[in-house]
């Protein structure tokens, strides 16, 4: 490949960006060094190697880069379902280099003696004017991306609670778990019967968007020789309804029966 | 060929000119200017941020949300769509111009549904993707639409991006749709422009063919169509490049051709066919034009294309046969039906079913004025293509595709065949897009010196864009919904959001359960759902009493969770996902629909929400 410059920049940069991505631990920064690695220097390389000879226009050749970048993506992991190990970060990075190594290598063999690079780039001529604007046009579209992935405040959403309950390894007892996604601080009676030989209850405040999970332990239900069954009910106290059930979930303690 | 249609491939005896010319280039070549890129760039950034906003409004449940929208819609594509019409804008200037033109209407659809995936085919390729990243092989199971993990060319690329950098199935769908619709539009533009000779014939193409239905929404989902259709284009500028190369380089040009064929038929089994389909079509317009079979007549690659497209449905992809059938033999049944009058035709504007609001009269209007605006183009851009082009093969096509696309608005009539009818305008609108931007090219020659003439065009594609979206996407779906909500201690799920998110905790099990519901527990679940008819899902949820088979049926296949939910927009895969509201009357399933599954013995209620309740068959006690 010497010589060629922009083979030898493309096989570097595609050992630099396959290696990093594999090592650094940040997924922005990955990001940034996987999208030349999968979406422009292999289809970059197989396009150099393919019209090595007939050369091409610089915006053919980029959409190419791109397009066949997509392909080998698309045909890539077929190919890694049947190697070794799959479909993995090391094996991707590996054939990705590959592909790129080997078509800069046939490239090379095939491209004329002192011809240039096929893409060269000379920055265009701007005016401050200019620069101002599209420095506008492209504050904006950030400014719309950051609102895009902002969550509001939704006004009229109706809002919930939502209550959970799952058996404690070695049906020692149960997991509750209580989430208001309602609008306002909600104030809540939770009362758990286990198989009618004991109570719990709990007195739990929640604001909007937050969680509570409680561990109830029930010693009994375990070598119980019959299943327990375990009933969690939720009360509102500052909703409509404050004596009436507002959620109940139920679940079973004990050994397993034939049932259903 | 006019020097503006550019990209002439050089053989080796031009080589040395070429290299000449570049060191020259070089040398002294004056650096290139923005032209009016600038106020472009500004004015499709400021109308991205009003799209930005009205979608923030429309989560916020704040309105009137519509107006920024359309404005902003207009603002980013109408100023591009005048500098098109111009005669001074460079290729490269127009190449540009499509380009931003086709990222900014995409990041319109990204708006709408940051920061998760909403479109039903979307939440299954998501899955699929998770799968691959999960289990490290492909041909994983996908319980809703089972031939998907077949055509494994979307997810698996996806699978690189998120085994290289770890991010998510939404983060890497985003980036790979982004970098398909660059080529989408990218190669729309050198094909038209190949083709013409023309480039402002190409940068119209590019802007009349943003007025599909599918462009603004569908076709910009993380879904397979979404990466092989720009392949396919990809294909279509090769074979036009190769007709234009010296015979010496026809071979050189087959190989961008076959790599592109091959990852389009593992991504997208309708695009395979059509693929074929194209190939066979434009070898008889080889033929027809030239009498001959000689090259550069494409045959050979129509050819490899059924070979390679049925090799993969008959050897891997089996599944397919009994996915699509169904949807074909329907949509030829049900045009039978509605012509013969035993139905009755598909009213327009009913997407949504009774519940949903009707699209607002303007609305119906607007959408309406765009396709007699297309229809209104095809004669003079069909003569125009007939006086210049028909010794064009590729030309040839784009005509009878043309023609073709308004006899699938008809089909649009037929209640079963309209799927199949809205499939196919994707494909066909490329060819409308090239004749109607023959007729606007010809407009604007014929009347170059009167001032309306660009201002008119320009408005009339705005229209035929606004119009396309309108037709393509609800109404009321044109705009983000809460899904997730800002809350003094976090962000708030909507119930069957939250649903999701508990379900994502659980070590495993299958869910039976209501489409919207299945959908969101396939991903951000990552859990194995099932919904619908086969097997009947849909009954055991909605019946208000347990019958003796449904039990049975979910025992059969291995469901564990049932999630019961009230709601009756839940079985609606696009509106089911969001937060209700507070100022709207929410329709609900009557309560035993959900407490007939107490009467199973040994069921456990592991789950509420108020709508959503999720019982527990497994491990019976």
């Amino acid at each position: 490949m010497r010589g060629h410059g922009d083979l030898e920049a493309a096989v570097g940069a595609a050992a630099l960006c396959a290696l990093l991505t594999l090592v650094l631990p940040f997924e922005p920064l990955r990001m940034l060094l996987a999208a030349p690695l999968t979406l422009f220097l292999p289809g970059y390389a197989i396009t150099a190697a393919i019209f090595a000879r007939n050369r091409i226009e610089r915006s053919r050749f980029l959409l190419f880069s791109v397009g066949l970048s997509l392909a080998v993506l698309a045909l890539g992991a077929l190919v890694l379902n049947y190697g070794p190990g799959g479909i993995r970060a090391w094996s991707w990075a590996l054939l990705l280099f590959l592909v790129v190594l080997g078509c800069c290598r046939g490239a090379a063999l095939r491209r004329p003696r002192g011809a240039g690079a096929p893409l060269s780039w000379s920055p265009p001529r701007v005016s401050g004017g200019q620069a101002a604007l599209v420095a506008g046009g492209g504050l904006a579209a950030i400014a719309a991306i950051v609102l895009a992935f902002t969550p509001l405040a939704a006004t009229n959403a109706t809002g919930f609670t939502e209550m959970w309950i799952q058996p404690l390894p070695g049906d020692k007892g149960v997991r509750l778990g209580i989430g208001s996604a309602e609008r306002d601080d909600s104030s809540y009676r939770l009362v758990v019967n286990f198989g009618g030989a004991r109570e719990v209850t709990r007195r739990i405040e929640l604001e909007p968007g937050q969680r509570q999970v409680l561990a109830l332990g029930e010693s009994a239900a375990a070598s119980s020789l019959v299943p327990v069954p375990v009933t969690a009910t939720l009360f509102k106290e500052d909703g409509p309804e404050p004596d009436q059930p507002f959620r109940q979930v139920s679940t079973w303690l004990g050994p397993t029966e034939d049932a259903g | 060929m006019p020097p503006e249609a550019g990209g002439i491939t050089a053989d080796a005896a031009t080589f040395k000119a070429m290299e000449a010319g570049s060191a020259q280039r070089k040398r002294g070549r004056p650096r290139p200017e923005i032209g009016h890129l600038a106020p472009l760039i500004l004015s499709s950034g400021v109308g991205l941020l009003l799209c930005a906003v009205a979608n923030a409004l429309s989560r916020a449940t704040l309105t009137p949300a519509m107006p920024f929208y359309w404005a902003g819609i207009l603002l980013l594509a109408v100023p591009i769509f005048y500098r098109l019409t111009s005669e001074q804008a460079s290729a490269r200037e127009r190449l540009t111009l499509v380009c931003t033109l086709g990222l900014g209407l995409y990041l319109v659809k990204v708006f709408r549904d940051a920061p998760l995936f909403t479109f039903s085919d979307e939440l299954i390729h998501a899955f699929n993707a998770n799968q691959i990243a999960d289990h490290n092989h492909l041909f994983r199971d996908n319980p809703i639409l089972t031939a998907t993990p077949y055509y494994p060319g979307l997810e698996g690329a996806a699978s690189a991006l998120m085994k290289l950098t770890g991010v998510s199935a939404y983060g890497a769908g985003l980036v790979l749709i982004g970098a398909a619709r660059l080529v989408l539009v990218a190669s729309l533009f050198l094909l038209f422009q190949r083709v013409s000779g023309s480039a402002r014939i190409a940068g119209l193409g590019v802007a009349i063919y943003a007025g599909n239905f599918n462009f603004l929404y569908w076709g910009a989902q993380f879904s397979y169509e979404s990466l092989s259709l720009p392949l396919l284009l990809l294909v279509m500028m090769a074979l036009a490049e190769r007709e234009a190369a010296p015979r010496q380089a026809l071979r050189t040009w087959g190989a961008p051709v076959v790599l592109a064929m091959m990852a389009i038929v593992v991504t997208h089994h309708l695009t395979s066919y059509a693929v074929a389909g194209l190939l066979v079509g434009l070898s008889l317009a080889y033929w027809y034009v030239r009498r001959t079979w000689a090259p550069p007549n494409p045959w050979p690659f129509a050819i490899f294309g059924i070979l390679l497209a049925a090799f993969w449905l008959f050897v891997a992809a089996s599944a397919t046969v009994g996915y699509l059938s169904p949807v074909l033999s329907d949509a030829f049944a049900a045009i039978g039906n509605t012509i013969g009058g035993s139905d009755e035709p598909r009213g327009l504007f009913q997407g949504g079913g009774s519940s949903v609001a009707p699209t607002p009269l303007l609305a119906r209007a607007v959408a309406l004025a765009a396709v007699v605006a297309l229809a209104a183009g095809l004669p003079f851009g069909l003569r125009v293509l007939w006086h210049r082009y028909r010794r064009q093969p590729f030309a040839l096509l784009f005509g009878l595709a043309a023609v073709a696309f308004f006899a699938t608005l008809v089909l649009r009539l037929a209640p079963a065949a309209w799927e199949t009818a809205n499939r196919a305008s994707e494909f066909l609108f490329i060819g409308l897009a090239f004749v109607l931007a023959c007729a606007c090219v010809e407009a604007l020659r014929h009347w170059s010196r009167d001032r309306r003439t660009r201002p008119l065009i320009a408005a009339t594609i705005g229209l035929v864009l606004v119009g396309g979206a309108i037709s393509g996407w609800p109404w009321d779906s044109q705009l983000a919904r809460p899904l997730r909500a800002s809350a003094a201690a976090g962000t708030i799920s909507s119930p069957p959001l939250a649903l999701a998110q508990w379900a994502e905790g659980l070590p495993g099990g299958r869910f039976a359960a209501s489409t919207a519901d299945a959908g969101l527990l396939l991903d951000p679940g990552g859990k194995m759902a099932i919904a619908g008819r086969s097997p009947d899902v849909e009954d055991i949820l909605d019946e208000e009493a347990l019958a003796g088979w449904m039990v049975p049926l979910l025992r059969r296949n291995n469901i564990r969770y049932v999630a019961v939910d009230r709601r009756e927009v839940s079985s609606d895969s696009l509106r089911g996902y969001y937060f209700s509201r507070r100022d709207r009357d929410e329709a609900l399933r009557p309560p035993s629909v959900s407490a007939k599954f107490n009467e199973i013995p040994g069921v456990a209620r592991v789950y509420t929400n108020g709508p959503i309740t999720v019982f527990d068959l497994g491990a019976p006690r």
